[in-house]
């Protein structure tokens, strides 16, 4: 017998909320991709894509192979033998590394040397912190930070999406980028969950990069500026020179040398050397004896770069070039990659 | 739904526009935050239509997505938990302090727990008979049952509560 309760309840979902307008175009569009595949795609071209795509994979094996044997690179691409269907999901961590994260797809993946494994937590935009002793994640319209095995060590309330997360390589601020009603606004938080506050109200979408110091950090102005923030003295300065559309901005992991990246190119100034990279040409415009490069193409161009005593490495894949820097120990905790990107993890040692 | 399934995408948008509405505000009360309720209906019609090819246009389509609804909900709930050690990672922007009525009513079933909540959901907004809900959870019939008695217990008291206060 249907109780005086039950028949309210019968109606309590007309008394929720609408969705948003733009949330049903974008779920629609999204919902639309995802009926072209079998619809478009004829039997015969889905077996040539997947020749294709084979054949593909054994010559990536066979670069992956040579290069592991010559000693100068070690290349990951997760665990074939078990993920053999979504192997960009699966991460591996870099040899002498903390830890790894990598968002691709709207998914975060988490790998540390202790062994923790996080996978497939949906994310906006993830960021180790230092050490990988915490992973601090866009979660709905929070930033939250938790612990690689998974343990939630505080949250805040952003007022919109986190797009962008960079943690300070001493662990005690973060920088990010939230998408609010009125745009982008780059704000700073302490590392553990306080004194939040706003740097720039009007950023482009780009991850931010700190210096190695910790007392500075690169981002993109609204005017597509690379621009360097002093945290020390709250003061910003736009970079000399910088192009009115960059990209990506990238401190080199020591000393204070910033990367920045272009348009459809990346772009590396690091320790008197010029690096373009123009889809998979590169091409040295200025490059002093130190440094050595190595136009390799695995997934995607990568060029190594020995400056300042270290060695680091600069992948750009896909249809979304970025610049990922770093030595063994200090390798970039995020890739954020496009969606069919591999996430790659690269070392040169 | 036969135009859908053959790739059309003016078939498809027509379906999608059909069902959009009534898969948000499940997936908005079972999740009880907008950002969480936009993932979740989006990630279930991308679902859905990516395998629309192989469903069986004989069978109602809604009962199918809501079900995809339903699990895409449970499986985010339950990553947030697990990290969370039961902490909540953001407020729910739903709460009893909506209002009253059935404002109210949507505030006690956000505050039941995400086990009882889906089946509630399920039950009486979406309109499932107990037998779908088991099918679509993977759960025995009397749990259903059992779990729609305690939720609708606890409403009972949460609502004389309110409305003593």
């Amino acid at each position: 017998m249907s109780s005086d309760l039950e028949r309210r309840l019968e109606g309590f979902l007309r008394e929720a909320p609408e969705p948003g307008p733009e949330v049903g175009e974008r779920a629609l569009a999204r919902a639309l991709r995802a009926l072209e595949v079998p619809a478009r795609l004829p039997r015969r071209r889905l077996r040539a894509v997947a020749i294709l795509a084979a054949a593909a994979l054994v010559l990536l094996g066979l670069a992956a192979g040579s290069l592991a044997a010559a000693g100068a690179l070690h290349v990951s691409f997760g665990h074939p033998r078990k993920h053999t269907t979504a192997p960009a999901r699966t991460l591996t961590l870099p040899r002498g590394a903390d830890g790894i994260a990598a968002v691709v797809d709207g998914r975060l993946s988490v790998v540390t040397r202790g062994g923790f494994r996080l996978q497939g937590l949906p994310v906006t935009a993830a960021a180790l912190s230092p050490h990988a002793l915490y992973v601090a994640a866009g979660i709905g319209d929070s930033l939250v930070a938790m612990k690689p095995d998974g343990r939630h060590a505080w949250s805040h309330a952003a007022g919109g999406k986190v797009v962008a997360i960079a943690w300070a390589p001493d662990g005690l601020r973060i920088a990010y980028v939230v998408k609010g009603e009125s745009g982008l606004v780059l704000r700073t938080i302490w590392g553990n969950g306080t004194h939040d506050s706003v740097v720039d109200r009007a950023v482009r979408r780009v991850t931010p990069s700190w210096r190695a110091d910790s007392l500075a950090f690169a981002y993109v102005g609204a005017g597509g500026r690379a621009i360097v923030h002093d945290v020390f003295h709250q003061k910003s300065m736009v970079v000399p020179g910088s192009s009115a559309a960059v990209s990506q901005v990238a401190f080199a992991p020591a000393g204070s040398r910033l990367s920045t990246g272009a348009g459809g190119k990346a772009v590396g100034w690091l320790d008197g050397a010029a690096a373009v990279v123009r889809g998979d040409e590169i091409v040295l415009t200025r490059a002093p004896l130190s440094v050595r490069l190595q136009p390799l193409r695995l997934g995607g161009p990568i060029l190594s770069f020995e400056a300042s005593g270290s060695t680091f490495a600069a992948v750009v894949g896909g249809h979304d070039p970025r610049i990922v820097a770093g030595t063994a120990k200090t390798f970039s905790p995020v890739l954020a990659l496009p969606r069919g990107a591999r996430v790659q993890a690269v070392v040169v040692s | 739904m036969r135009g859908a399934a053959r790739g059309d995408p003016d078939a498809a948008a027509a379906l999608f526009r059909r069902h959009w509405h009534d898969a948000w505000r499940a997936a908005y009360a079972l999740t009880r935050r907008r950002a969480l309720a936009d993932d979740v209906a989006a990630d279930a019609f991308e679902r859905a239509f990516a395998a629309l090819g192989r469903f069986d246009d004989r069978r109602p389509f809604a009962p199918w997505l809501h079900r995809i609804v339903a699990n895409r909900a449970l499986d985010l709930l339950r990553a947030e938990r697990r990290l969370a050690y039961e902490e909540p990672l953001e407020p729910a922007d739903l709460r009893p302090d909506h209002g009253s009525g059935d404002r109210g009513l949507l505030g006690a079933v956000a505050d039941l727990t995400v086990e009882r909540r889906v089946v509630v959901v399920l039950r009486y907004g979406v309109g499932m008979t107990p037998k779908e809900i088991a099918a679509a959870l993977d759960l025995p019939v009397g749990t259903v049952n059992s779990r729609l008695a305690r939720a609708l217990e606890e409403l009972r008291e949460a609502l004389e509560v309110e409305h003593v206060e």
